[in-house]
Protein backbone atom coordinates (compact mmCIF):
# COMPACT_ATOMS: atom_id res chain seq x y z
CA UNK A 1 0.00 0.00 0.00
CA UNK A 2 0.94 2.97 -0.85
CA UNK A 3 0.62 6.50 0.93
CA UNK A 4 0.08 9.40 -1.13
CA UNK A 5 0.43 12.63 0.40
CA UNK A 6 -0.71 14.40 3.79
CA UNK A 7 -3.61 14.05 5.17
CA UNK A 8 -5.21 16.82 7.04
CA UNK A 9 -6.15 16.25 10.64
CA UNK A 10 -8.86 18.47 12.68
CA UNK A 11 -8.52 17.75 15.89
CA UNK A 12 -12.03 19.15 17.72
CA UNK A 13 -13.01 18.79 21.55
CA UNK A 14 -16.33 17.68 21.74
CA UNK A 15 -18.95 18.49 24.44
CA UNK A 16 -21.89 16.43 24.58
CA UNK A 17 -24.25 18.69 25.86
CA UNK A 18 -23.18 21.74 22.72
CA UNK A 19 -24.65 19.00 20.16
CA UNK A 20 -28.15 20.21 21.50
CA UNK A 21 -27.58 23.22 19.82
CA UNK A 22 -27.29 21.93 16.19
CA UNK A 23 -30.15 21.11 13.90
CA UNK A 24 -31.60 18.05 12.09
CA UNK A 25 -28.01 17.30 10.33
CA UNK A 26 -25.84 18.21 13.42
CA UNK A 27 -27.79 15.49 15.50
CA UNK A 28 -27.60 13.04 11.96
CA UNK A 29 -23.83 13.71 12.37
CA UNK A 30 -23.86 13.21 16.30
CA UNK A 31 -23.42 9.72 16.38
CA UNK A 32 -20.78 9.54 13.50
CA UNK A 33 -18.54 12.54 15.27
CA UNK A 34 -19.04 11.38 18.45
CA UNK A 35 -18.13 8.10 18.12
CA UNK A 36 -15.15 9.17 15.48
CA UNK A 37 -14.04 11.19 18.81
CA UNK A 38 -13.96 9.19 21.09
CA UNK A 39 -12.54 6.17 19.02
CA UNK A 40 -9.81 8.16 17.12
CA UNK A 41 -6.91 7.75 17.29
CA UNK A 42 -5.06 10.20 15.75
CA UNK A 43 -1.26 10.57 15.65
CA UNK A 44 -2.02 14.22 16.72
CA UNK A 45 -1.49 12.51 20.05
CA UNK A 46 1.58 14.10 21.37
CA UNK A 47 -0.97 17.05 21.43
CA UNK A 48 -3.34 18.31 24.16
CA UNK A 49 -7.10 17.08 23.79
CA UNK A 50 -6.04 13.73 22.30
CA UNK A 51 -9.59 12.20 23.99
CA UNK A 52 -12.05 14.81 22.28
CA UNK A 53 -10.75 15.30 18.46
CA UNK A 54 -12.67 14.90 15.30
CA UNK A 55 -10.54 12.96 12.66
CA UNK A 56 -11.74 14.07 9.88
CA UNK A 57 -9.19 12.17 7.73
CA UNK A 58 -10.11 8.98 9.45
CA UNK A 59 -13.64 10.02 9.03
CA UNK A 60 -13.46 9.81 5.70
CA UNK A 61 -10.92 7.42 5.16
CA UNK A 62 -11.35 3.58 4.92
CA UNK A 63 -11.36 1.28 8.19
CA UNK A 64 -11.55 -1.90 9.48
CA UNK A 65 -14.18 -0.93 11.54
CA UNK A 66 -17.97 0.58 11.02
CA UNK A 67 -19.33 2.77 13.32
CA UNK A 68 -23.24 1.91 14.40
CA UNK A 69 -25.47 3.54 16.93
CA UNK A 70 -25.04 0.58 18.50
CA UNK A 71 -20.95 0.93 18.61
CA UNK A 72 -18.29 0.22 16.73
CA UNK A 73 -18.70 -3.09 14.58
CA UNK A 74 -14.92 -4.91 13.79
CA UNK A 75 -14.63 -6.24 10.76
CA UNK A 76 -12.36 -9.21 10.18
CA UNK A 77 -9.02 -8.67 9.20
CA UNK A 78 -7.09 -11.48 7.02
CA UNK A 79 -3.14 -11.83 5.78
CA UNK A 80 -2.61 -9.74 2.92
CA UNK A 81 -2.55 -11.82 -0.53
CA UNK A 82 1.09 -11.65 -1.56
CA UNK A 83 1.54 -11.31 -5.31
CA UNK A 84 4.76 -11.14 -6.55
CA UNK A 85 5.87 -8.05 -4.45
CA UNK A 86 2.82 -6.55 -4.03
CA UNK A 87 0.62 -7.36 -0.99
CA UNK A 88 -2.96 -7.31 -1.08
CA UNK A 89 -5.04 -7.11 1.33
CA UNK A 90 -8.58 -8.59 0.67
CA UNK A 91 -10.23 -8.22 4.33
CA UNK A 92 -13.72 -6.01 4.34
CA UNK A 93 -13.70 -2.51 5.43
CA UNK A 94 -16.12 -0.23 5.66
CA UNK A 95 -15.42 1.28 2.30
CA UNK A 96 -16.20 -2.26 0.79
CA UNK A 97 -19.20 -2.57 3.54
CA UNK A 98 -20.73 0.34 2.28
CA UNK A 99 -20.03 -0.23 -1.70
CA UNK A 100 -21.64 -3.58 -1.26
CA UNK A 101 -24.45 -2.33 0.27
CA UNK A 102 -24.76 0.00 -2.30
CA UNK A 103 -25.00 -2.78 -5.05
CA UNK A 104 -27.16 -4.75 -3.11
CA UNK A 105 -29.79 -1.52 -3.32
CA UNK A 106 -29.12 -1.10 -7.18
CA UNK A 107 -29.52 -4.66 -7.40
CA UNK A 108 -32.62 -5.13 -5.36
CA UNK A 109 -34.01 -1.68 -6.62
CA UNK A 110 -33.64 -2.73 -10.51
CA UNK A 111 -34.55 -6.41 -10.41
CA UNK A 112 -38.16 -5.75 -8.47
CA UNK A 113 -38.83 -2.69 -10.82
CA UNK A 114 -37.53 -4.79 -14.27
CA UNK A 115 -40.28 -7.12 -12.85
CA UNK A 116 -43.04 -4.79 -12.18
CA UNK A 117 -42.55 -3.49 -15.13
CA UNK A 118 -42.38 -6.54 -17.29
CA UNK A 119 -45.95 -7.25 -15.35
CA UNK A 120 -47.24 -4.17 -16.70
CA UNK A 121 -45.68 -4.18 -20.15
CA UNK A 122 -47.73 -7.86 -20.30
CA UNK A 123 -51.11 -5.89 -19.16
CA UNK A 124 -50.49 -3.37 -22.07
CA UNK A 125 -50.06 -0.42 -19.36
CA UNK A 126 -47.00 1.63 -18.59
CA UNK A 127 -45.83 1.26 -15.16
CA UNK A 128 -46.83 3.01 -12.04
CA UNK A 129 -45.37 3.94 -9.06
CA UNK A 130 -41.80 3.48 -7.72
CA UNK A 131 -41.21 0.95 -10.91
CA UNK A 132 -42.24 3.57 -13.25
CA UNK A 133 -40.54 6.35 -11.98
CA UNK A 134 -36.81 4.02 -12.14
CA UNK A 135 -37.56 3.18 -15.55
CA UNK A 136 -38.13 6.89 -16.28
CA UNK A 137 -34.80 7.44 -14.65
CA UNK A 138 -32.84 4.35 -16.84
CA UNK A 139 -34.53 5.61 -20.00
CA UNK A 140 -33.87 9.14 -19.13
CA UNK A 141 -29.61 8.48 -19.08
CA UNK A 142 -30.18 6.04 -21.95
CA UNK A 143 -31.71 8.46 -24.19
CA UNK A 144 -30.30 11.29 -23.25
CA UNK A 145 -26.83 10.73 -21.74
CA UNK A 146 -25.59 7.52 -23.61
CA UNK A 147 -27.13 7.59 -27.11
CA UNK A 148 -26.32 10.96 -28.19
CA UNK A 149 -22.56 10.71 -26.60
CA UNK A 150 -21.97 7.25 -27.78
CA UNK A 151 -22.78 7.91 -31.18
CA UNK A 152 -24.16 4.73 -33.82
CA UNK A 153 -25.07 1.69 -32.30
CA UNK A 154 -24.62 3.05 -28.57
CA UNK A 155 -27.44 0.70 -27.18
CA UNK A 156 -24.73 -1.65 -26.53
CA UNK A 157 -23.14 0.70 -23.68
CA UNK A 158 -26.10 0.90 -22.52
CA UNK A 159 -26.08 -1.17 -19.88
CA UNK A 160 -22.99 -0.46 -18.69
CA UNK A 161 -23.63 3.02 -18.06
CA UNK A 162 -26.82 2.76 -16.49
CA UNK A 163 -25.19 0.39 -14.03
CA UNK A 164 -22.33 2.88 -13.89
CA UNK A 165 -24.72 5.79 -12.82
CA UNK A 166 -27.21 3.94 -10.18
CA UNK A 167 -23.94 2.34 -8.76
CA UNK A 168 -22.12 5.53 -8.05
CA UNK A 169 -25.46 7.37 -7.39
CA UNK A 170 -26.30 4.77 -4.59
CA UNK A 171 -22.80 5.17 -2.98
CA UNK A 172 -22.64 8.85 -3.24
CA UNK A 173 -26.10 9.08 -1.18
CA UNK A 174 -24.92 6.03 1.03
CA UNK A 175 -22.47 8.79 2.29
CA UNK A 176 -25.25 11.25 3.36
CA UNK A 177 -27.43 9.13 5.14
CA UNK A 178 -26.13 8.57 9.45
CA UNK A 179 -23.02 6.36 10.35
CA UNK A 180 -22.64 6.36 6.28
CA UNK A 181 -19.58 6.09 4.55
CA UNK A 182 -18.66 7.04 0.91
CA UNK A 183 -17.17 4.79 -0.76
CA UNK A 184 -16.67 6.69 -3.64
CA UNK A 185 -15.22 9.24 -1.47
CA UNK A 186 -12.45 6.54 -1.67
CA UNK A 187 -9.86 7.21 -4.35
CA UNK A 188 -9.02 3.43 -4.57
CA UNK A 189 -12.66 2.69 -5.20
CA UNK A 190 -12.54 5.86 -7.77
CA UNK A 191 -9.48 4.86 -9.51
CA UNK A 192 -11.12 1.23 -10.35
CA UNK A 193 -14.17 2.76 -11.43
CA UNK A 194 -11.82 4.63 -13.75
CA UNK A 195 -9.72 1.95 -14.68
CA UNK A 196 -12.92 -0.09 -15.94
CA UNK A 197 -14.33 3.07 -17.73
CA UNK A 198 -10.51 3.64 -19.49
CA UNK A 199 -10.94 0.19 -20.53
CA UNK A 200 -14.10 0.14 -21.70
CA UNK A 201 -13.03 3.50 -23.83
CA UNK A 202 -10.01 1.84 -25.49
CA UNK A 203 -12.34 -1.93 -26.20
CA UNK A 204 -14.81 0.71 -28.04
CA UNK A 205 -12.06 2.26 -29.65
CA UNK A 206 -10.25 -1.40 -30.93
CA UNK A 207 -13.60 -2.66 -31.79
CA UNK A 208 -14.93 -0.06 -33.70
CA UNK A 209 -11.69 1.17 -35.60
CA UNK A 210 -9.54 -1.82 -35.69
CA UNK A 211 -6.52 -2.76 -35.03
CA UNK A 212 -4.93 -0.16 -37.50
CA UNK A 213 -7.74 2.17 -36.62
CA UNK A 214 -6.43 1.83 -32.79
CA UNK A 215 -3.35 1.98 -33.32
CA UNK A 216 -3.42 5.79 -34.93
CA UNK A 217 -5.06 6.61 -32.27
CA UNK A 218 -1.73 6.25 -30.27
CA UNK A 219 1.04 6.47 -33.35
CA UNK A 220 -0.26 9.76 -35.33
CA UNK A 221 0.69 11.12 -38.56
CA UNK A 222 -1.06 13.75 -40.52
CA UNK A 223 -1.84 12.83 -43.93
CA UNK A 224 0.53 14.80 -46.27
CA UNK A 225 3.66 14.71 -43.64
CA UNK A 226 6.91 14.79 -45.22
CA UNK A 227 8.78 11.85 -45.02
CA UNK A 228 11.86 13.69 -42.48
CA UNK A 229 9.56 14.93 -40.40
CA UNK A 230 7.54 11.67 -39.53
CA UNK A 231 10.02 10.49 -36.85
CA UNK A 232 9.92 13.76 -35.03
CA UNK A 233 6.15 14.12 -34.99
CA UNK A 234 5.98 10.24 -33.75
CA UNK A 235 8.24 11.10 -30.72
CA UNK A 236 6.73 14.53 -30.00
CA UNK A 237 3.14 13.35 -30.58
CA UNK A 238 3.11 9.52 -29.27
CA UNK A 239 3.55 10.56 -25.78
CA UNK A 240 0.91 13.33 -25.96
CA UNK A 241 -1.62 10.83 -26.97
CA UNK A 242 -0.87 8.39 -24.46
CA UNK A 243 -1.06 11.01 -21.62
CA UNK A 244 -4.27 12.22 -23.46
CA UNK A 245 -5.64 8.64 -23.32
CA UNK A 246 -4.72 8.35 -19.68
CA UNK A 247 -5.62 12.19 -18.15
CA UNK A 248 -9.38 11.06 -19.06
CA UNK A 249 -9.80 8.25 -16.71
CA UNK A 250 -7.32 9.63 -14.03
CA UNK A 251 -9.66 13.25 -14.59
CA UNK A 252 -12.45 11.20 -13.97
CA UNK A 253 -10.99 9.48 -10.53
CA UNK A 254 -10.21 12.61 -9.20
CA UNK A 255 -13.25 14.27 -10.13
CA UNK A 256 -15.64 11.85 -8.28
CA UNK A 257 -12.99 11.71 -5.12
CA UNK A 258 -12.58 14.87 -4.60
CA UNK A 259 -16.57 15.92 -5.10
CA UNK A 260 -17.44 13.48 -2.49
CA UNK A 261 -14.80 14.42 0.28
CA UNK A 262 -14.59 18.27 -0.29
CA UNK A 263 -18.11 18.21 0.50
CA UNK A 264 -17.70 16.07 3.58
CA UNK A 265 -15.07 18.11 5.24
CA UNK A 266 -16.60 21.01 4.87
CA UNK A 267 -19.78 19.83 6.62
CA UNK A 268 -17.34 17.70 9.19
CA UNK A 269 -15.75 21.25 9.66
CA UNK A 270 -18.49 23.61 10.14
CA UNK A 271 -20.24 21.43 12.98
CA UNK A 272 -16.80 21.03 14.24
CA UNK A 273 -17.59 24.99 14.22
CA UNK A 274 -20.11 24.62 16.85
CA UNK A 275 -17.99 22.75 19.65
CA UNK A 276 -14.92 25.23 18.65
CA UNK A 277 -16.61 27.87 19.74
CA UNK A 278 -19.29 26.71 22.49
CA UNK A 279 -22.17 28.83 20.91
CA UNK A 280 -25.72 28.54 20.72
CA UNK A 281 -25.44 31.44 18.19
CA UNK A 282 -22.48 29.72 16.00
CA UNK A 283 -24.34 26.29 16.63
CA UNK A 284 -27.42 27.48 15.12
CA UNK A 285 -25.59 29.17 12.63
CA UNK A 286 -23.07 26.23 11.71
CA UNK A 287 -26.12 23.69 11.77
CA UNK A 288 -28.26 25.66 9.12
CA UNK A 289 -25.01 26.26 7.06
CA UNK A 290 -24.60 22.15 7.63
CA UNK A 291 -27.56 21.90 6.60
CA UNK A 292 -27.63 23.83 3.17
CA UNK A 293 -24.53 22.22 2.28
CA UNK A 294 -25.81 18.86 3.37
CA UNK A 295 -28.61 19.87 0.65
CA UNK A 296 -25.94 20.96 -2.10
CA UNK A 297 -24.19 17.54 -1.38
CA UNK A 298 -27.25 15.57 -2.58
CA UNK A 299 -27.05 17.39 -5.43
CA UNK A 300 -23.57 16.73 -5.70
CA UNK A 301 -24.37 13.17 -5.63
CA UNK A 302 -26.73 13.20 -8.30
CA UNK A 303 -24.66 15.77 -10.29
CA UNK A 304 -21.20 13.44 -9.84
CA UNK A 305 -22.44 10.33 -10.82
CA UNK A 306 -24.46 11.76 -13.80
CA UNK A 307 -20.90 13.46 -14.99
CA UNK A 308 -18.78 10.49 -14.68
CA UNK A 309 -21.15 8.65 -16.62
CA UNK A 310 -21.88 11.34 -18.78
CA UNK A 311 -18.18 12.17 -19.31
CA UNK A 312 -17.69 8.11 -19.98
CA UNK A 313 -20.05 8.35 -22.54
CA UNK A 314 -18.54 10.89 -24.42
CA UNK A 315 -15.14 9.59 -23.83
CA UNK A 316 -16.26 6.53 -25.59
CA UNK A 317 -18.04 8.35 -28.07
CA UNK A 318 -14.75 10.50 -28.87
CA UNK A 319 -12.53 7.33 -28.83
CA UNK A 320 -14.96 5.50 -31.40
CA UNK A 321 -15.39 8.42 -33.80
CA UNK A 322 -11.32 9.16 -33.48
CA UNK A 323 -9.52 10.44 -36.55
CA UNK B 1 -10.34 21.44 27.26
CA UNK B 2 -12.10 22.48 24.30
CA UNK B 3 -9.53 23.71 22.11
CA UNK B 4 -10.12 22.80 18.28
CA UNK B 5 -6.30 21.86 17.18
CA UNK B 6 -6.30 22.55 14.05
CA UNK B 7 -3.10 19.99 12.75
CA UNK B 8 -2.40 21.32 8.96
CA UNK B 9 -0.33 18.86 6.79
CA UNK B 10 0.36 16.25 9.64
CA UNK B 11 2.22 13.49 8.19
CA UNK B 12 0.48 10.22 8.67
CA UNK B 13 3.00 7.93 6.54
CA UNK B 14 3.99 6.04 10.34
CA UNK B 15 0.36 5.80 10.90
CA UNK B 16 -0.93 4.10 8.19
CA UNK B 17 0.38 1.04 9.10
CA UNK B 18 -2.05 0.78 12.82
CA UNK B 19 -5.18 2.08 11.75
CA UNK B 20 -6.39 1.37 7.68
CA UNK B 21 -6.21 4.46 5.78
CA UNK B 22 -7.23 7.90 5.03
CA UNK B 23 -8.40 8.88 1.90
CA UNK B 24 -5.82 9.01 -0.36
CA UNK B 25 -4.31 5.65 -0.04
CA UNK B 26 -4.54 3.49 -2.67
CA UNK B 27 -5.92 0.41 -1.58
CA UNK B 28 -5.20 -2.68 -4.04
CA UNK B 29 -7.63 -4.84 -2.42
CA UNK B 30 -10.39 -2.46 -2.78
CA UNK B 31 -9.79 -2.00 -5.90
CA UNK B 32 -10.13 -5.47 -6.58
CA UNK B 33 -12.97 -5.48 -4.75
CA UNK B 34 -14.84 -2.35 -6.52
CA UNK B 35 -14.17 -4.65 -9.97
CA UNK B 36 -15.58 -7.74 -8.61
CA UNK B 37 -18.44 -6.07 -6.88
CA UNK B 38 -19.42 -3.58 -10.08
CA UNK B 39 -18.57 -6.22 -12.54
CA UNK B 40 -20.86 -8.62 -10.38
CA UNK B 41 -23.81 -5.95 -10.33
CA UNK B 42 -23.44 -5.18 -13.97
CA UNK B 43 -23.94 -8.97 -15.00
CA UNK B 44 -26.66 -9.28 -12.42
CA UNK B 45 -28.65 -6.53 -14.05
CA UNK B 46 -27.51 -6.77 -17.74
CA UNK B 47 -28.99 -10.10 -17.15
CA UNK B 48 -32.13 -9.95 -15.52
CA UNK B 49 -33.06 -6.17 -15.13
CA UNK B 50 -31.94 -3.84 -17.93
CA UNK B 51 -33.81 -6.10 -20.55
CA UNK B 52 -37.15 -5.72 -19.15
CA UNK B 53 -36.42 -2.00 -18.65
CA UNK B 54 -34.82 -0.87 -21.56
CA UNK B 55 -36.83 -3.97 -23.98
CA UNK B 56 -40.27 -1.89 -24.65
CA UNK B 57 -38.03 0.90 -25.74
CA UNK B 58 -35.40 -0.72 -27.92
CA UNK B 59 -38.46 -3.08 -29.73
CA UNK B 60 -40.34 0.51 -30.08
CA UNK B 61 -37.19 1.86 -31.82
CA UNK B 62 -36.40 -1.23 -33.98
CA UNK B 63 -39.90 -1.39 -34.54
CA UNK B 64 -40.05 2.34 -36.19
CA UNK B 65 -36.98 1.83 -37.51
CA UNK B 66 -38.41 -1.02 -39.62
CA UNK B 67 -41.30 1.42 -40.20
CA UNK B 68 -39.33 4.23 -41.86
CA UNK B 69 -37.42 1.68 -43.71
CA UNK B 70 -40.90 0.05 -44.79
CA UNK B 71 -42.17 3.08 -45.77
CA UNK B 72 -39.14 4.47 -47.51
CA UNK B 73 -39.31 1.28 -49.66
CA UNK B 74 -43.29 1.54 -50.45
CA UNK B 75 -42.72 5.13 -51.58
CA UNK B 76 -39.82 4.15 -53.92
CA UNK B 77 -41.87 1.48 -55.32
CA UNK B 78 -45.24 3.48 -55.46
CA UNK B 79 -42.55 6.23 -57.65
CA UNK B 80 -41.63 2.81 -59.69
CA UNK B 81 -45.11 2.36 -59.99
CA UNK B 82 -46.36 5.84 -61.29
CA UNK B 83 -43.28 6.19 -63.58
CA UNK B 84 -44.41 3.29 -64.95
CA UNK B 85 -48.14 3.95 -65.46
CA UNK B 86 -47.17 7.64 -66.62
CA UNK B 87 -44.81 5.43 -69.57
CA UNK B 88 -47.75 3.00 -70.24
CA UNK B 89 -50.36 5.88 -70.48
CA UNK B 90 -47.62 7.95 -72.95
CA UNK B 91 -47.38 4.68 -75.16
CA UNK B 92 -51.15 4.07 -75.38
CA UNK B 93 -51.84 7.91 -76.13
CA UNK B 94 -48.97 7.31 -79.14
CA UNK B 95 -50.44 3.94 -80.31
CA UNK B 96 -54.28 5.87 -80.48
CA UNK B 97 -52.40 8.56 -82.39
CA UNK B 98 -50.82 6.19 -84.69
CA UNK B 99 -54.29 4.35 -85.09
CA UNK B 100 -56.14 7.13 -85.50
CA UNK B 101 -53.93 8.41 -88.61
CA UNK B 102 -53.64 5.17 -89.93
CA UNK B 103 -57.55 5.00 -89.67
CA UNK B 104 -57.97 8.46 -91.65
CA UNK B 105 -55.04 7.48 -94.38
CA UNK B 106 -57.03 4.03 -95.04
CA UNK B 107 -60.45 5.76 -95.53
CA UNK B 108 -59.03 8.38 -97.30
CA UNK B 109 -57.37 5.33 -99.69
CA UNK B 110 -60.94 4.11 -99.87
CA UNK B 111 -62.69 6.84 -100.70
CA UNK B 112 -60.64 7.97 -103.29
CA UNK B 113 -60.67 4.09 -104.75
CA UNK B 114 -64.09 3.90 -104.16
CA UNK B 115 -64.39 7.40 -106.86
CA UNK B 116 -62.14 5.47 -109.17
CA UNK B 117 -64.50 2.95 -109.35
CA UNK B 118 -67.44 4.62 -109.58
CA UNK B 119 -66.02 6.89 -112.35
CA UNK B 120 -64.83 4.08 -114.13
CA UNK B 121 -68.09 2.35 -114.14
CA UNK B 122 -69.69 5.25 -115.04
CA UNK B 123 -67.39 5.64 -118.42
CA UNK B 124 -67.43 1.94 -119.12
CA UNK B 125 -71.58 2.41 -119.05
CA UNK B 126 -71.19 5.42 -121.42
CA UNK B 127 -69.39 3.88 -123.64
CA UNK B 128 -71.35 0.91 -123.96
CA UNK B 129 -74.18 3.04 -124.61
CA UNK B 130 -72.48 4.66 -126.96
CA UNK B 131 -71.49 1.57 -128.71
CA UNK B 132 -75.00 0.38 -128.39
CA UNK B 133 -76.00 3.71 -129.82
CA UNK B 134 -74.07 3.17 -132.72
CA UNK B 135 -75.17 -0.55 -133.12
CA UNK B 136 -78.60 0.56 -133.12
CA UNK B 137 -77.88 3.45 -135.74
CA UNK B 138 -75.97 1.05 -138.16
CA UNK B 139 -78.67 -1.73 -138.00
CA UNK B 140 -81.30 1.56 -138.39
CA UNK B 141 -79.46 2.38 -141.44
CA UNK B 142 -78.84 -1.05 -142.65
CA UNK B 143 -83.14 -1.73 -142.31
CA UNK B 144 -83.92 1.78 -143.89
CA UNK B 145 -81.57 0.99 -146.33
CA UNK B 146 -83.28 -2.57 -146.76
CA UNK B 147 -86.07 -0.61 -147.03
CA UNK B 148 -85.15 1.56 -149.03
CA UNK B 149 -84.25 -0.63 -151.73
CA UNK B 150 -87.72 -2.58 -151.52
CA UNK B 151 -89.57 0.19 -151.65
CA UNK B 152 -87.44 1.51 -154.54
CA UNK B 153 -88.09 -1.90 -155.87
CA UNK B 154 -91.15 -1.71 -155.79
CA UNK B 155 -91.82 1.72 -157.11
CA UNK B 156 -90.00 0.56 -159.85
CA UNK B 157 -92.02 -2.03 -160.03
CA UNK B 158 -94.81 -0.22 -160.45
CA UNK B 159 -92.99 2.10 -162.97
CA UNK B 160 -92.17 -1.01 -164.88
CA UNK B 161 -95.68 -2.01 -164.85
CA UNK B 162 -96.10 1.37 -166.57
CA UNK B 163 -93.76 1.73 -168.65
CA UNK B 164 -90.94 -0.41 -168.92
CA UNK B 165 -88.45 2.17 -171.07
CA UNK B 166 -85.53 0.01 -170.86
CA UNK B 167 -81.80 0.98 -170.31
CA UNK B 168 -82.70 4.33 -169.40
CA UNK B 169 -84.75 4.14 -166.88
CA UNK B 170 -82.12 1.71 -165.18
CA UNK B 171 -79.80 3.70 -165.25
CA UNK B 172 -82.01 6.29 -163.60
CA UNK B 173 -82.84 4.10 -160.37
CA UNK B 174 -78.89 2.86 -159.95
CA UNK B 175 -78.20 7.00 -159.75
CA UNK B 176 -80.52 7.26 -157.34
CA UNK B 177 -79.65 4.31 -155.07
CA UNK B 178 -76.05 6.02 -155.22
CA UNK B 179 -77.23 8.59 -154.16
CA UNK B 180 -79.09 7.00 -151.08
CA UNK B 181 -75.53 5.56 -150.61
CA UNK B 182 -73.84 8.80 -150.41
CA UNK B 183 -76.79 9.86 -147.56
CA UNK B 184 -75.68 8.67 -144.09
Amino acid sequence: MTRFGRSVTLAAALSMSALGAGGAVAAQEHGGVADVARDAVAPASQQEASENQIDIAHHLGNAHEIETPFGILHLPQWEPLHVGGLAIDLSPTKHLVFMLAAAAIVALTFLLSARAVAQAQAQGRPAKGFAGSMEALALYIRQEVVLPNVGHHGEGFAPYLLTLFFFILVMNILGLLPWGATATGNISVTAALALMAFITIEVAGMRTLGWKGYLNTIFYLPPGLPGPLKPIMLVIMTPVEIIGKLSKPFALAVRLFANMTAGHVLVLALIGLTFLFKSYMVGVLASLLATSIMLLELFVAFLQAFVFTLLTSVFIGLMRAEH
Amino acid sequence: MLKLVFLAVQDHAPAAQEHASGPLTVEGGLMLWTIVVFLLLLAILKRFAWPAILGAVEAREQALERQLAEAAHDREQAAAILAEHQKLIAEAKTQAHAIIVEARSVADKDRAHAIEKTKAEQEELLARARREIAAERDRAVAELRRDAVDVSLAAASKLIEKRLDGETDRKLVQDFLVTLDERP
